[in-house]
C-alpha cells in the first residue's frame, strides 16, 4: 500500500512537533517576591551566580563581591563570609552551589578549586588546583555531591565532568580533556551538574544547548534541549540557549537555568517539559542564570542582570 | 632662560607621565553577556603579565584592558589570549593613557 506524500509529511511534522515543541504540562509557576540590588552592602549583590538550599536557608555565590551571602526565605539577609583572594577559604569569583552532608561545596572558579564550608560558613578544606591533569581544575563552574561524598565537577574549560572521591582523589571522568563535542558523553563547556537521590545525575552542557543525563554507572540514557540536543539552541518550550545552572527538586523533577533566554524550564526526570517561568532582562545582560528547589517546592533563582534573588511557587 | 628651562621641565614631566601611564586596549568580543565567557577572558587576561586591569562595556560588546608602561600587545597575541578563553576577537585598538 502507498502512504500519500503528504500524509507522511504531515505525520512528519506532527510527530517532530510532539518531540520539540511541547506544551506547557502545568499551571503557571507565580513570582512571589524579589529581593536584591546591585551594591557590596549586606543584602546586595555584584552579579549573583549560584544558589543553593539548606532547610530553611538560602546560599548565595555573590560573584564579584567575591563572598557567599545567605538568608531566610523571605530575602532576610542572614550572614556573610569569605573575602578576595587566592588563600585558604578566599574566593574568586563563587560560581554554581551546592548543599550535601551538612556542607557547602563552593566551585571556585578564578582559583580553579572546589572550597567546602559549614553552613555557619567556616572554611573546611579545598580540593584540586589548577591544571587539566586528574583532579585538577580550568574553571570550575559547579559540584554535585553523591551521598557517598564523591563529588562531581562541572570542569568548564577542560570540557569535562570529573567525579572525584571525598578526598579529592580522581575516580572518572566524562568527555575528552580539552576537547568539545556534540555527541553523547562529550561536552562544550559544561557549566552545573545535579545529581538525583537514585545516583541518576544531570549535567548542564552550557554551550551544547543541552542537559546530559547520566544513569548511577555513568552511561548516558538521554540527552535533551532542541532538536537531537546537538547544538542547536532556540526560545521554544524544551529548548535552551546557553545553560548555567541545573537543579534536582523534591519529586525528582529537574529545574534547568536557561540564561539567554532568561527563564527556568522543569522537567521531569525522563526529560518531558513540564513548565518554564522567569522574568525577562533588558539586553545585553540576562536574567536567570542558577536554581535552586526547597522542599517545598518553593523555587530560588539568581538573578544575575538585575543583581538579584527571584522566589518562586508552583500554582496552589 | 628660566622660562626654557620651565618649559623643558614641564615637557620632561609630561612625557614621562605619559610614557608612564601605559595604554589601553579595546577588544570587541561577542557573547560577553555570559559570566562563564565574560570570566573566563577576565581570568585569562588578568593573569597575562603586564596588565593592571580588565573591565567590560556589555552594551558595547568591548573589553577594555589596562596595560603597564612600556607593555605591547600585538594582534596576534591578544587573538591567541582571547582564543584561549573559547572566543574570537572581532576587532581591536589600541589608545594612550
Amino acid at each position: 500500500m502507498r502512504v500519500p506524500l503528504f500524509l507522511l509529511i504531515a505525520t512528519t511534522l506532527f510527530l517532530a512537533s510532539c518531540t520539540w515543541f511541547p506544551s506547557v504540562k502545568e499551571p503557571p509557576y507565580k513570582l512571589v517576591k524579589t529581593w536584591g540590588e546591585y551594591g557590596d552592602a549586606s543584602g546586595q549583590f555584584n552579579e549573583p551566580t549560584g544558589i543553593a538550599v539548606s532547610g530553611e536557608e538560602l546560599f548565595v555565590s555573590d560573584s564579584r563581591n567575591a563572598r557567599i551571602q545567605t538568608f531566610d526565605f523571605n530575602g532576610n539577609f542572614q550572614r556573610q563570609f569569605g573575602k578576595s583572594g587566592e588563600g585558604a577559604g578566599q574566593l574568586g569569583r563563587p560560581m554554581n552551589l551546592t548543599v550535601a552532608n551538612n556542607k557547602l561545596y563552593v566551585a571556585d572558579y578564578f582559583n580553579d578549586r572546589v572550597q567546602i564550608y559549614t553552613l555557619q560558613g567556616q572554611f573546611i578544606r579545598a580540593i584540586g588546583k589548577a591544571g587539566a591533569g586528574p583532579g585538577e581544575f580550568n574553571a570550575p563552574g559547579g559540584v554535585a555531591v553523591a551521598e557517598n561524598g564523591d563529588l562531581f565537577v562541572a570542569d568548564f574549560y577542560n570540557q569535562r565532568v570529573q567525579q572525584l572521591d571525598k578526598n579529592g582523589s580522581f575516580i572518572r571522568q566524562w568527555g575528552t580533556s580539552g576537547e568539545t563535542g556534540v555527541w553523547a558523553g562529550e561536552f562544550n563547556y559544561p557549566t552545573d551538574v545535579a545529581i538525583a537521590a537514585d545516583g541518576t545525575f544531570y549535567v548542564a552542557d552550557g554551550y551544547n544547548d543541552r542537559v546530559q543525563a547520566f544513569s548511577p554507572n555513568g552511561e548516558v540514557f538521554h540527552k535533551w534541549g532542541g532538536p537531537l540536543a546537538m547544538n542547536i539552541f532556540g526560545s521554544f518550550s524544551g529548548w535552551f540557549a546557553t545553560v548555567t545552572g541545573i537543579s534536582v527538586g523534591p519529586q525528582g523533577n529537574v529545574f534547568v537555568a536557561d540564561f539567554y533566554n532568561d527563564r527556568v524550564q522543569k522537567f521531569k526526570p525522563d526529560g518531558e517539559f513540564l513548565n518554564a517561568f522567569g522574568l525577562p532582562a533588558q539586553e545585553p545582560t540576562h536574567t536567570a542564570i542558577a536554581v535552586a528547589v526547597a522542599k517545598d517546592g518553593t523555587v530560588f533563582v539568581a538573578d544575575y542582570a538585575n543583581h538579584q534573588i527571584q522566589k518562586w511557587r508552583p500554582s496552589e | 632662560m628660566k622660562k626654557s628651562i620651565l618649559l623643558a621641565a614641564i615637557t620632561l614631566l609630561w612625557s614621562v607621565t605619559l610614557f608612564a601611564a601605559g595604554s589601553q586596549y579595546s577588544l570587541r568580543i561577542d557573547g560577553l553577556a555570559c559570566p562563564f565567557c565574560a570570566y573566563g577572558i577576565e581570568k585569562k587576561l588578568i593573569r597575562t603579565e603586564g596588565v593592571e586591569s580588565v573591565a567590560f562595556d556589555l552594551e558595547k560588546g568591548v573589553v577594555k584592558v589596562k596595560v603597564g608602561e612600556g607593555v605591547v600587545f600585538t594582534e596576534s597575541q591578544l587573538k591567541r589570549l582571547v582564543g584561549d578563553a573559547g572566543f574570537t576577537l572581532r576587532s581591536m585598538s589600541e589608545q594612550p593613557l
